[in-house]
């Protein structure tokens, strides 16, 4: 959302109060799945997922490439059929009640999906009309949502000609012509610059905040799943391996995160962590290849001296000792046994595979 | 459980949510949609106008002047007419696979199978288009044969008949392109549903009349669907519609030459199989991936 950021999310919020939907806080599930499984052949994408999201949340999947998030979504939305599991989306069954979930929400894609020989205005009212927009309504509706992301003036462009940030905006915009109640963003920021990104951040927690939208969103961005997400599912190989707040993940791993880089191969690795997972206040101890080891404490500043100590006494050279608090990354590394490298997101191309 | 309350629910219209009235609904905006892509992409419908313009130009002047020693046939433009309208329309038509792997490719095919819309208005609305395009398409043949000095046996009433199983067949080859498109998702094996046709009409009395063939060749085009849609625009070209016949402001007996009703049989059948084949595709694409 580049030239107007501030102005565009405000303009989002006052559009959607007016418009959007309330939850209530204890109705029933906004999304809700058990045992979701998708295999493609052999490639077992998702295995047996479970998901209970509570109307008003901003629910939030975080995981590597090819962890399965996309294609969850994709079933989610009645994209996929499921292998195998059960899942209601507002209420409706995704496999049996399809086109009403498709009218309960909306969707944005990792790619933005668009026709580029339309115009903005003509594919907006396309959308509105298979949404099924009172016709009294579209005009005025597609008026205000080019207004809100910053695209009046390119309207009766085509899409074509659009820069990439443009046809996200467009896209966005062509997900709330109904006023949906649940959003799926996939990979949402992904390929954004970096004030578009915070902008989108904002108008998600002022949406989700004043209006009561429930998001589900993936993402690879750590730092996104910490502002946003009321709660994380972090994905690996197609399962949740945790799941909870961001700061009732980031309390599983110990407050604090030793780091160091022992110098060797991997079994001075290895002899690292066995010399010091059993010193006191260390609750965990892994290896990395770019990050070293990480050792997690209860009580940082106790622990770094006596891994110094431990260190020297096993004769592992060593360097880059420092102590951080313990963050999402952490929470991810441990449990899932690797971190996100960087550059993921911006790599991952997937459409209708596995992802 | 239960549906979100109706404070949540997505603000549409209630009326005509759903059933054949929608999906005509949704299709015609589709149809819109297709119609507009073409009119924004002039260079990719000329070769649709020229090629069929050529063969009829060339066949003719190659073949007229011994078509009527050779296989009786005098009036070998007015013969070449529904050759040029079919090669038209079927190029088309088959465009219309090329943009939904397109569509595909773009993630535009995905965004659309999010919105309620039935995925039989997404087929219906491309068959739609391309029956609107090739009534336009032969509309052009029709204007140029004419002008060329064919001759239209059957009258206005005819040239529109002419017109309107050009939409007809147009509709059904675009099932063709659709079940290619679903089935492959890729773009040169869309482009190939053009190519498909060409046996269908070599197999057919293009060139010469189907009494000059040899034995199994007259076999194989006596059970090809366009040998009869071709020679029931023929008829009407060449032989003229045999209307109603009045005596003393009574109508004594009708006149319908064969050939046209075998025309629109054939384009059923045609129809029928081409739409139902492309149907199952997108069920299967849409259910099975």
């Amino acid at each position: 959302m580049s030239s107007r950021p501030s102005t565009i999310a405000e303009r989002l919020i006052d559009d959607l109060s007016a418009r959007a939907p309330q939850h209530s806080r204890d109705a029933d599930l906004a999304i809700e799945a058990h045992g979701l499984v998708k295999h493609f052949g052999d490639i077992h994408a998702v295995n047996g997922i479970d998901l209970r999201v509570r109307p008003g949340q901003v629910f939030g999947f975080l995981g590597q490439n090819g962890s399965g998030k996309t294609t969850t979504v994709r079933m989610l939305t009645t994209l996929l059929r499921p292998t195998d599991g059960t899942a209601r989306v507002a209420g409706f069954d995704v496999l049996n009640q399809d086109r009403q979930v498709r009218r309960a929400v909306g969707v944005a894609l990792q790619e933005a999906g668009l026709d580029i020989l339309q115009t903005g205005r003509e594919l907006l009212r396309l959308q509105s009309r298979l949404y099924n927009v009172p016709r009294g309504e579209i005009e005025d509706r597609i008026a205000h949502l080019l207004e809100v992301v910053d695209l009046t003036d390119d309207a009766d462009r085509r899409i074509g000609g659009y820069s990439g940030g443009m046809q996200r905006r467009l896209d966005l915009a062509s997900a709330l012509v109904h006023s949906p109640p649940i959003i799926f963003l996939d990979e949402p920021t992904t390929g954004l610059d970096p004030v578009s990104r915070q902008n989108l951040w904002e108008y998600i927690q002022r949406l989700n905040r004043e209006d009561g939208v429930t998001f589900f969103l993936t993402t690879q961005y750590l730092e996104e799943a910490d502002q946003l997400c009321d709660e994380i599912a972090i994905l690996d190989a197609g399962e949740i391996v945790q799941q909870g707040t961001p700061d009732g993940l980031k309390a599983t791993v110990s407050a604090d995160v030793i780091y160091v880089q022992v110098e060797g191969d991997e079994q001075a690795q290895q002899r690292a962590v066995s010399a010091l997972l059993p010193l006191p206040n260390v609750e965990d101890a892994q290896w990395d290849y770019n990050e070293g080891v990480a050792i997690y404490s209860k009580s940082g500043h106790d622990t770094l001296p006596r891994v110094v100590r431990t260190l020297d006494d096993e004769s592992l050279p060593f360097s880059n000792l420092r102590l951080a608090r313990a963050t999402l990354d952490d929470v991810f590394f441990k449990a899932t046994g690797h971190r996100i490298e960087p550059g993921d997101a911006a790599a991952q191309t997937t459409q209708a595979g596995p992802a | 459980m239960s549906a979100v309350e109706a404070p949540g629910q997505p603000q549409t219209s209630a009326a005509r949510e759903s059933g054949p009235i929608r999906i005509l609904i949704d299709a015609r905006y589709l149809a819109g949609r297709a119609i507009r892509e073409s009119l924004r992409q002039p260079g990719v419908e000329v070769t649709n106008i020229f090629i069929p313009l050529f063969f009829l130009a060339v066949s003719t002047g190659a073949i007229a002047n011994f078509s009527e020693r050779g296989f009786g046939v005098e009036n070998y433009l007015a013969f070449q007419l529904p050759v040029a309208v079919l090669q038209a329309v079927a190029g088309s038509s088959s465009a219309s696979g090329i943009a939904i792997v397109l569509d595909m490719e773009r993630g535009y095919f995905d965004k659309l199978l999010l919105t309620p819309a039935s995925r039989w208005s997404l087929i219906i609305g491309r068959v739609w288009a391309d029956a609107v395009r090739a009534i336009f398409f032969a509309t052009i043949m029709v204007i140029a044969a004419l002008g060329a000095g064919s001759g239209m046996a059957s009258g206005v009433p005819g040239a529109i008949l002419i017109l309107v199983i050009a939409g007809l067949f147009g509709g059904a080859y675009s099932g063709i392109g659709i079940f290619i498109a679903m089935r492959t998702g890729n773009a040169q094996a869309a482009q190939a549903g053009f190519l498909l046709f060409f046996p269908l009409l070599f197999m057919a009395p293009a060139f010469a009349p189907l009494d000059v063939f040899d034995s199994w060749l007259k076999w194989i085009a006596t059970v090809n669907p366009v040998t009869y849609i071709m020679e029931g625009m023929r008829g009407l070209v060449m032989d003229g519609y045999m209307w109603p016949i009045f005596e003393d402001g009574q109508v004594v007996g009708v006149k319908n030459p064969p050939a046209l009703h075998w025309a629109f049989v054939s384009l059923a059948g045609f129809s029928i199989f081409t739409l139902t084949i492309a149907s199952l595709a997108l069920r299967a694409r849409t259910r099975a991936d």
